[in-house]
């Protein structure tokens, strides 16, 4: 399930609903909530505002699930991400993967917001409380994080 | 208008350096990722085309070596920042 919106999510909501979708073999369901944070060290976030590529998103986002579900033993996943205007502390993305055992469940769900925080078309502009704005600039890390997943082994592959 | 375009869609920083969100694209039959860039640098000289700018035709990321058809949809856009 991809949810792209401006409104907020409940994060319990989604995970139960999955536990639901995914039915009676799932052992466990790891879930990541993603917030709005100060990110400057030293000036408080005011606001981010989330832009986005309608269609383009949606399509990256189910292409990043497909590719989770078939590399690990996935029953089921949910992504969600905020657009528009957040405040400071509110939610932004959510992350669920279900699986039968907790080693795919923890990959699948890592992998999911490690490919989208690289490839999935949004766009951060941030206010600082002193009313200075700005585009948010991609890490170096986060291209790291992504790119260590094209030759981690997978379950799938490695299970006889 | 005569010819075949493109149309071209910008995003977040590149929407503000062009001041447009969209607009039609004059294309010689088929072109390249590339090609387009070095364009719209001579078109926006803001924008100063570099590896920062990043393509994605039809709705998927593309590197600049992506061919350009007419009707495509182009989108122009600095890196993903999203999560």
């Amino acid at each position: 399930m991809v949810i792209v919106q401006e409104a907020d999510f409940d994060a319990a909501a989604l995970a139960a609903g999955l536990r639901e979708r995914a039915g009676p073999t799932v052992g466990g369901i790891v879930t990541f909530v993603g917030y709005v944070r100060d990110y400057a060290p030293d000036t408080p976030t005011e606001t981010l505002f989330l832009e986005h590529y309608p269609g383009m998103c949606e399509r990256e986002l189910e292409d990043i699930a497909a590719t989770a579900r078939a590399r690990w033993n996935l029953a089921g996943t949910v992504i969600a991400h905020r657009v528009g205007a957040l405040p400071r502390n509110a939610q932004i993305v959510f992350v669920a993967a279900a699986s039968a055992h907790r080693g795919d469940a923890f990959r699948g769900c890592e992998y999911i917001i490690d490919a989208l925080k690289t490839r999935a078309p949004f766009w951060k502009r941030e206010t600082l409380a002193g009313g200075r704005s700005f585009w948010v600039e991609q890490r170096q890390s986060d291209l790291d994080r992504a790119g260590s997943w094209a030759d981690a082994p997978a379950s799938k592959e490695s299970t006889p | 208008m005569s010819g075949a375009t493109i149309n071209l869609l910008y995003f977040a920083r590149v929407a503000e350096l062009t001041g447009k969100r969209s607009e039609p694209w004059p294309l010689q039959g088929e072109s390249t990722g590339a090609q387009l860039l070095a364009e719209l640098g001579e078109r926006y000289p803001q924008l100063q085309p570099s590896a920062r700018l990043k393509l994605a035709i039809n709705q998927t990321h593309a590197k600049p070596g992506a061919a350009i058809r007419p009707g495509d949809e182009v989108a122009v856009f600095e890196p993903v920042t999203g999560g």
